[in-house]
């Protein structure tokens, strides 16, 4: 029924229209006003356009008052209607193509040449319509809206519209913000001119960079400002690194925590986790299936995510250093002593004993019950204790960083020796740097050295390690530290640690069985072989020469 | 028949203590270092027998060091360094008498007695074996046993590694030396005189042989009362 007498309505309200509109002729701008309101008061006035969209037709009369443009007729800018005729509007599309017609209408008053006075204005106007950020019918002035308003909400009245910033190589960045996302990230209190320095309700500079990605990597200074220890960190990361050698996928802030909706790290725990398998992903199936991770779908509040071992800022490449297993140890504190439980050493076995096992075998060679286990040999300067990197060594040998690999592997078989970690050794000593090739026991991947299964299944045979030629003795690397803090892998013959000349070049690594060296066994059995020997010779040298002992003793007896 | 008195209990205690440990510790050593070639214990006991006797040793090697300074007698084992020449001319008698007087029935050159009990030979090698080699088995065989409790001297010496080398190095030579110290063992009087003597204290003399006169008892002791 009530359909019916709106129709009834509109059907006399357009026949009235003409009428009222030609009554009204010369009507001061009050009166034309009023009679626009007469219908453009309803809530419920919309228009369907092509795309299904419906645009609202509704004028709040007491704000269109309260704004600046209160003193314009409405005829002013809705220059095709006047108090005669009110043309059935033509097909509009979409609100957005209707509002990008109305942007005409402005200009009717303000001259490119005033719009254009500001560079940055002028760039939005390339990007948005005027109603996108000033609004329509209810334009407040803009010096006394600078004054009035927040600064965030003086931003975002233009920022929470489409807006994309072009960049030299032709992406375009969305300079978009979601109001309600800032609001909610961990930084919803502060204000957008504490990151975005420079930036003012007066100043707002022009600025133009090469890519997306150049600006990602300048946000990290406006970051540094608050997080002075984290940005410290992250100049110790093999993430910098690698943004160093012009690695761009390489992450920087933004890249983990996002720009506007940045969460607390505290609070949501897979923050790392969604951040890091953005690149890492081939990480997550073997992360979820392992221990840690089935906890952490459990809900364990305690189950650790990527920083929880790894570390958030001060990333480091996990072939090179074994501080990985501080992760661990942050929440297995026991683990020495449950570890001693079992690694017998009597008559009394001390915390150092688990930790000389702690220093050399990585806790997944042993947690990783399926997986294939390789011994890293990584070069060391003996003296400062930190990796030689490709970039030192080439320069101590006069060659490309490229061609140390080569230089490691004197007899080109493309298989590093014992006698190679000798030369390589020799050589350095001549430059007057003491190398050192570190040993350490690890899964042979990273998606090996997160499949941490529970503790009833860890290896705890002695002898996977503990006899010549153990199982976990049999793929062996020498690894160089590369600049970007990754390492170079660098096959070895599976003897190489067994080899006499390692010894001195691998002095600090050592293993019972493991690193046996093998020419002491046939030693042995030439010094055992020796020893029999001696009796054999002087006991036939006895017989031998028995007669002569007879003889003599005759001789003394005959004297007597 | 005399009795020579030569080897105190202590000594002699010390002695066969060693004799065993020093056979297990071979052996399981060989196992340990060997255990791809050899089969005699399992890994783990191979580990277990040769650390309690690592220190079992230590133990018995201080029971030779107190009762030799305590007594003093640690002087048997000082070579007469001050008479360089003198000496080097007996060990070199002495080394003549093994290579070739042994066969032509001489007479051992060194009489043992109580305060003189060791030939030029013997002493200079028992004095490096007691003094220097011993000791450095002991001290190699503890770093190996946990060797993060003496990183910093096992890092001094240049890494584990170097440890485990004289550790090896010192395994192979006690290994030959304990079969020729035994042979030369049985140069007794009688091939079971010096080794009796080793459980006894004293060793047997003929009467009409007085030390320093028969062949067989003169050299008797020289061999009896090393280690």
């Amino acid at each position: 029924m009530n359909k019916k007498y709106v129709s009834i309505f509109l059907v006399i309200a357009f026949m009235i229209f003409p009428l009222c509109v030609s009554a009204a002729k010369g009507v001061p701008k009050q009166d034309e006003v009023q009679l626009c309101l007469m219908c453009h008061q309803d809530k419920g006035l919309t228009k369907k356009l092509e795309n299904m969209e419906r645009l609202s037709l509704y004028i709040d009369g007491n704000q269109f008052m309260a704004s600046v443009h209160r003193n314009v007729k409405c005829t002013g800018c809705h220059n095709d209607i006047s108090m005669d005729s009110h043309p059935r509007v033509k097909t509009i599309n979409s609100k957005k193509e209707y509002s990008a017609q109305m942007y005409r209408k402005c200009r009717i008053c303000h001259t490119d040449q005033q719009l254009s006075k500001n560079p940055i204005h002028s760039q939005l106007m390339a990007r948005a319509s005027c109603a996108e950020c000033h609004g329509s019918h209810y334009t407040k002035g803009v010096k006394a809206e600078k004054v009035a308003v927040q600064e965030n909400i003086y931003c975002i009245s233009c920022h929470r519209n489409q807006l994309v910033m072009s960049m030299k190589n032709g992406e375009s960045l969305s300079l978009s913000v979601d109001q309600s996302m800032v609001g909610n990230s961990v930084h919803g209190k502060l204000k957008c001119t504490e990151c975005h320095t420079g930036f003012s309700k007066t100043a707002h500079p022009v600025r133009s960079f090469n890519s997306k990605r150049d600006y990602a990597i300048l946000t990290a200074d406006t970051c540094r400002k608050c997080h002075e220890e984290a940005s410290k960190q992250f100049e110790t990361s093999v993430h910098l690194s690698v943004l160093k050698t012009g690695n761009l996928k390489a992450p920087t802030c933004t890249d983990c925590h996002g720009a506007h909706g940045v969460a607390s790290t505290k609070k949501d725990r897979t923050v790392g986790l969604t951040s890091c398998n953005k690149c890492h992903a081939d990480m997550k199936p073997s992360y979820d299936m392992s221990v840690h991770g089935m906890a952490l779908a459990k809900g364990n509040a305690e189950a650790p995510s990527c920083s929880s071992c790894h570390n958030a800022h001060n990333i480091e490449s996990t072939t090179m250093t074994t501080k990985i297993k501080d992760g661990c140890l942050k929440c297995h504190k026991d683990a020495a002593k449950a570890h001693n439980k079992w690694l017998k050493n009597p008559p009394v076995t001390l915390p150092t004993f688990s930790k000389a096992h702690f220093d050399v075998v990585s806790c997944a060679a042993c947690h990783s019950p399926d997986a294939q286990r390789r011994i890293y040999l990584t070069l060391h300067n003996r003296k400062t204790d930190k990796p030689l990197s490709e970039e030192e060594l080439a320069k101590l040998l006069d060659t490309d960083p490229g061609k140390v690999k080569d230089g490691l592997d004197t007899n080109k078989d493309g298989k590093v020796e014992g006698k190679d970690l000798w030369n390589m050794f020799a050589l350095l000593f001549k430059k007057g740097t003491i190398a050192l090739f570190k040993g350490t026991l690890d899964v042979s991947s990273s998606v090996e050295s997160h499949m941490i299964a529970p503790k009833a299944e860890a290896v705890k045979d002695c002898t996977q390690c503990h006899l010549p030629n153990a199982k976990f003795f049999q793929n062996v690397f020498v690894a160089v530290k590369k600049s970007d803090g990754k390492p170079t892998l660098i096959p070895a013959e599976k003897d190489t640690v067994r080899s006499v000349f390692s010894i001195i070049p691998a002095s600090k690594f050592y293993a019972i069985g493991g690193s046996s060296i093998e020419l002491w066994d046939i030693l042995f059995i030439v010094a055992l072989i020796g020893g029999i020997a001696v009796p054999i010779g002087h006991i036939t040298l006895r017989i031998v020469f028995s007669p002569i002992r007879s003889l003599r003793r005759m001789g003394k007896g005959g004297k007597k | 028949m005399t009795r020579l008195f030569l080897h105190p209990l202590p000594i002699r205690i010390w002695h066969w203590v060693n004799l065993a440990a020093f056979i297990v510790l071979i052996l399981t050593g060989a196992q340990i270092k060997m255990g791809d070639r050899l089969n005699l214990f399992s890994f783990e006991t191979a580990v277990d027998v040769h650390s309690w006797l690592g220190f079992v040793l230590i133990a018995n090697y201080f029971i030779w060091l107190v009762y030799y300074l305590v007594t003093g007698n640690i002087k048997i084992y000082i070579p007469p360094l001050h008479r360089p020449l003198e000496f080097a001319k007996k060990a070199l008698i002495q080394a003549k008498f093994y290579g070739f007087g042994i066969m032509v029935g001489d007479e051992n050159p060194h009489h043992s007695t109580f305060y003189n009990k060791f030939n030029p030979m013997q002493q200079v090698s028992y004095l490096a074996i007691m003094v220097l080699l011993i000791p450095l088995q002991l001290i190699t065989g503890l770093f190996l046993w946990d060797p993060n409790l003496f990183l910093p001297i096992v890092n001094l010496i240049g890494g584990i590694q170097i440890a485990d080398t004289i550790h090896i190095f010192l395994w192979i030579f006690f290994s030959a030396f304990m079969i020729v110290h035994f042979y030369l063992a049985t140069l007794g009087h009688t091939p079971m005189a010096h080794i009796i003597a080793m459980f006894k204290g004293y060793e047997e003399l003929h009467e009409e042989h007085g030390p320093g006169h028969g062949e067989e008892h003169a050299h008797s002791e020289e061999h009896g009362h090393g280690h």
